[in-house]
């Protein structure tokens, strides 16, 4: 181990009991100051990572290791927890957990306590904390009524005052909106910005770490695939597609389009002004074509079929205290065989407002029509049959002892034959792919195949209208685009698609028609293009706009077509005259 | 979906009392409750009660609240009043009369004033135990809960392990509510079925995925427990310091005092 390493992992492989192998030859250094950024798809290994460097494998997690780690200056597989602690914090996805305390000044002050750490001290530690994530003021505030993005930043300052020499932050921005993300991504760059401190993350949102990453590990199966500086790793954008990992939408353009620079260091631009100019420069020499025409304005609004969801005048009030207006006077119609993209902060209304839709939540006023009738009208069972919700999160929903069960029983609940249930079944697990698995135990699947199967359930009921709630929630890039994917096949077939996300890239993709909340209304209603369009009106709800947007709208005086949301309608208005495509 | 007795921050003279008082007036409810019980404790009951729901007035508890409490236990005093009614030993004087029926020295088919007399006076009773807990937990922040158990000498451990209960039933409350909803999605509505298919169906699709959740939980706590330094082998630091006022010695006296009147009045 060298001098100045704060992490040591040499050839590691790693073991969980029932011999699943969750790491295998895994070699990495990290020296003191270092941010070290982990990618892989759901089970690649990220996790387990981070458990075996900051000693929760083998104190709460067993299994079997080779190899060696060390940890500053010993090895966490030797040392009990509270030993490790005082060198490893650790940060995980769902601050819900994180958080027990009932004041935000004592969650801080835990940690440092349980080491009898003296009290002045203590309270040095929690107000330094606190001053770094910013939550200055909220003290005595329980912190499960924080938002999440304070929430998460709570969390992490709790880690904090334990002084750790190494930051385990694993998917910390994953269950968080756009403003969450924005808050916590913040406090990670002022950490990552003050220097000592060595930083390992893990995370789907490769945009994110983009410009903090001094290392960055990417796994697939439990083995490293690549390894080395964000330049080296993200031009390899094909190797990152197989292994499930999102390459950055700003060097996915360059490298499509060819425009590495090699005077600069990494050879990527990496903010959208940089890469417009890049662009402007590559048209000007002719090294790049333009083709407005092969991207077409899109079409008008499906607006011609009849209204399938109509709020009318919508008010939902959650009881306190305090009490939360959640919608105020939303007006708003749906029409059969329109895919809707819902946007918008946590607390915006976005789920309130498809809880109303599918007769959870009795608005305080207004009403809510299906098909021109009021839904007062219809049974639980007639709602669910007409109108399906898929959760985020599908583990509320599943208690059978296999998948097959898990689909029979809504088509039980509603009343059908059963003569018909069991080829409904099977055509529901066959949609989603998990016709394999029809008869294992539910929670045996991985988290995005629970969803799918969560699918399933809800597509079996042959509903009219289908409602994703968030599906891109705590998923890695692939698990999301096939959610989608099920969404677009039950679109095409007809289906009304309202899908909640706060993926930009993914709703610019799928949905025709976009909803922007803010503060309980609608903010924004129109055709997904025009509404990324209004880049000012977006920022009140801080939504930005995809890459691919943003960068189209800095070249609309050149003649690209402002219309464009994704990627691919980018690269196929920028044509490279001698192709010259990275990562191949 | 909140736990309807959660602590609320306010300002008020209950608010500020010490624990340790609140904690007296708890265990003096429990003594008093506990007292053997005649069909002439009505008033003694009454006085505690209305001691009690002044200090729910006092601490802006919303009445609410209250009835929340009186909901969940009314089937309890239906039962209670139904089966005392019918079945109470000392019962002379009958009210309804449904048959004969002679068990020992109750007759099952008519229900007596004595009965339906000290049914509600077994009501009251709960109510009056019942209704002393949520006014502390509503009063009293959790971190001033642990500091008054150091004070008692109770373990760290115990303490935390009483702690984190209270915060897992909000995780507890918000899971159950979720679930429900879940299952509605796929037309099963626990709210619409009557109790008796609820109790014998119902509850199978709604406790399995809460106690799998709840399991998942259960270890990422252990490991922000863990990975914070709890069980390490040293004396936590007390971070609350809890002082005591004038009025803290004021309001033992009275809760003292209303309890010493309802003692001799019960004894006398």
């Amino acid at each position: 181990m060298r001098e100045d390493s704060a992490i040591s992992l040499e050839n590691v492989t790693f073991t969980y009991e029932g011999d699943v192998v969750a790491l295998r030859d895994l070699n990495l250094t990290a020296r003191r100051g270092e941010f070290v950024v982990v990618l892989g798809a759901n089970g690649a290994g990220k996790s387990t990572l981070c458990y075996l460097t900051s000693g929760i494998v083998p104190h709460i997690y067993g299994g079997r290791r080779r190899g060696n780690v060390r940890l500053v200056d010993l090895d966490p597989w030797d040392e009990p927890l509270y030993i490790t602690a005082q060198r490893c914090g650790v940060l995980m996805q769902d601050p819900e957990v994180q958080l027990f305390m009932p004041t935000l000044k004592a969650e801080l002050a835990f940690g440092p306590a349980n080491l009898g750490v003296p009290r002045e001290e203590i309270l040095r530690r929690v107000q330094e904390a606190l001053a770094l994530v910013r939550l200055e003021g909220l003290e005595e505030h329980n912190p499960r009524d924080l938002s999440g993005g304070q929430k998460q930043r709570a969390a992490l300052a709790s880690v904090l005052t334990m002084q750790p020499q190494v930051l385990i932050l694993d998917e910390p921005t994953s269950q968080l909106d756009p403003l969450g993300r924005w808050e916590v991504g913040e406090a990670i760059e002022r950490l990552k910005r003050a220097g000592d401190l060595t930083i390992v993350m893990t995370t789907h949102e490769t945009e994110e770490v983009l410009h903090l990453a001094d290392q960055v590990l990417v796994l697939e199966g439990g083995e490293t695939i690549l390894q080395g500086s964000p330049a080296e790793v993200f031009s390899q954008t094909r190797r990152l597609e197989q292994a499930g990992v999102k390459t950055p939408a700003l060097i996915q353009i360059q490298a499509r389009l060819g425009l590495k620079d090699a005077d600069r260091p990494g050879g990527w631009s990496l903010t959208v002004s940089e890469v417009a100019d890049r662009v402007r420069e590559a048209l000007g020499k002719g090294q790049l074509a333009l083709r407005p025409e092969a991207v077409p304005p899109p079409p008008a609004l499906h607006n011609s079929g009849p209204v399938v969801l109509e709020a009318r005048n919508l008010t939902v009030e959650y009881p306190g205290p305090p009490p939360v207006t959640a919608l105020r006077d939303v007006r708003l119609e749906i029409r059969q065989g329109e895919f809707v993209g819902i946007i918008g902060q946590n607390g915006s209304g976005k789920s309130t407002l498809v809880k109303c839709f599918v007769g959870l939540l009795r608005p305080k006023k207004g009403e809510v029509m299906f098909q021109g009738q009021n839904l007062r009208r219809f049974s639980v069972g007639e709602i669910a049959r007409r109108i399906g919700l898929v959760l985020q999160n599908p583990d509320y929903q599943l208690f059978t002892v296999s998948c097959r069960d898990e689909v029979r029983f809504g088509l039980r609940n509603v009343g059908v034959p059963e003569e018909e249930i069991d080829p409904r079944v099977d055509e529901a697990l066959r949609r989603v792919g998990l016709e394999a698995y029809a008869d294992l135990f539910p929670f045996r699947l991985s988290f995005g195949d629970r969803r799918k199967l969560a699918v399933a359930a809800t597509m079996a009921l042959g509903p009219e209208v289908l409602i994703m709630d968030e599906p891109t929630t705590a998923q890695d890039h692939r698990g999301r685009y096939q959610l989608a994917e099920l969404a677009r096949r039950f679109h095409e077939e007809g289906g009304t698609v309202l899908m909640i996300t706060h993926d930009v890239d993914l709703i610019a993709r799928y949905a025709q028609r976009l909803i922007v909340m803010h503060e309980g209304r609608i903010l924004l209603d129109g055709p997904t293009p025009e509404v990324f369009a209004q880049v000012e009106e977006l920022r009140k709800s801080f939504v930005v706009p995809p890459v691919a947007a943003q960068l189209a709208q800095a070249l609309a005086p050149l003649g690209v077509p402002p219309h464009i949301t994704t990627l691919d309608e980018l690269t196929r208005v920028l044509v490279p005259r001698t192709p010259q495509v990275e990562g191949e | 979906m909140q736990p309807a007795f959660r602590y609320t921050h306010l300002n008020t003279p209950i608010h500020c009392l010490h624990p340790l008082v609140k904690l007296a007036y708890l265990l003096l409810t429990l003594v008093l409750v506990m007292y053997p019980i005649r069909l002439t404790d009505m008033p003694i009951l009454l006085i505690w009660l209305g001691f009690s729901a002044l200090l729910w007035a006092l601490a802006r508890i919303e009445p609410r609240r209250f009835a929340t409490l009186f909901k969940i236990l009314l089937g309890t005093f239906v039962f209670l009043i139904l089966i005392q009614g019918f079945t109470y030993r000392g019962g002379q004087t009958p009210l309804i009369v449904l048959g004969h029926l002679k068990l020992w020295e109750a007759d099952l088919g008519v229900i007596t004033r004595e009965g339906v007399w000290f049914g509600l006076v077994l009501s009251v009773r709960i109510l009056a135990a019942t209704s002393a807990l949520p006014l502390f937990v509503m009063t009293t922040p959790t971190s001033a809960i642990m500091s008054a158990m150091g004070k008692l000498r109770v373990p760290p451990t115990a303490t935390f392990m009483f702690v984190s209960a209270l915060s897992f039933t909000t995780l507890l409350f918000e899971m159950w509510s979720s679930i429900v909803d879940a299952q509605k999605l796929r037309a099963f509505d626990i709210d619409a079925m009557n109790p008796i298919r609820r109790a014998f169906r119902a509850y199978i699709p709604i406790i399995t995925p809460l106690i799998l959740l709840l399991f998942r939980k259960a270890n990422d706590f252990q490991i922000a427990l863990e990975t914070k330094g709890f069980g390490a082998p040293v004396r936590p630091t007390e971070i609350e310091v809890l002082t005591t006022r004038p009025a803290d010695y004021f309001w033992l006296a009275l809760i003292v005092g209303v309890f010493g009147l309802c003692t001799v009045l019960k004894f006398a």
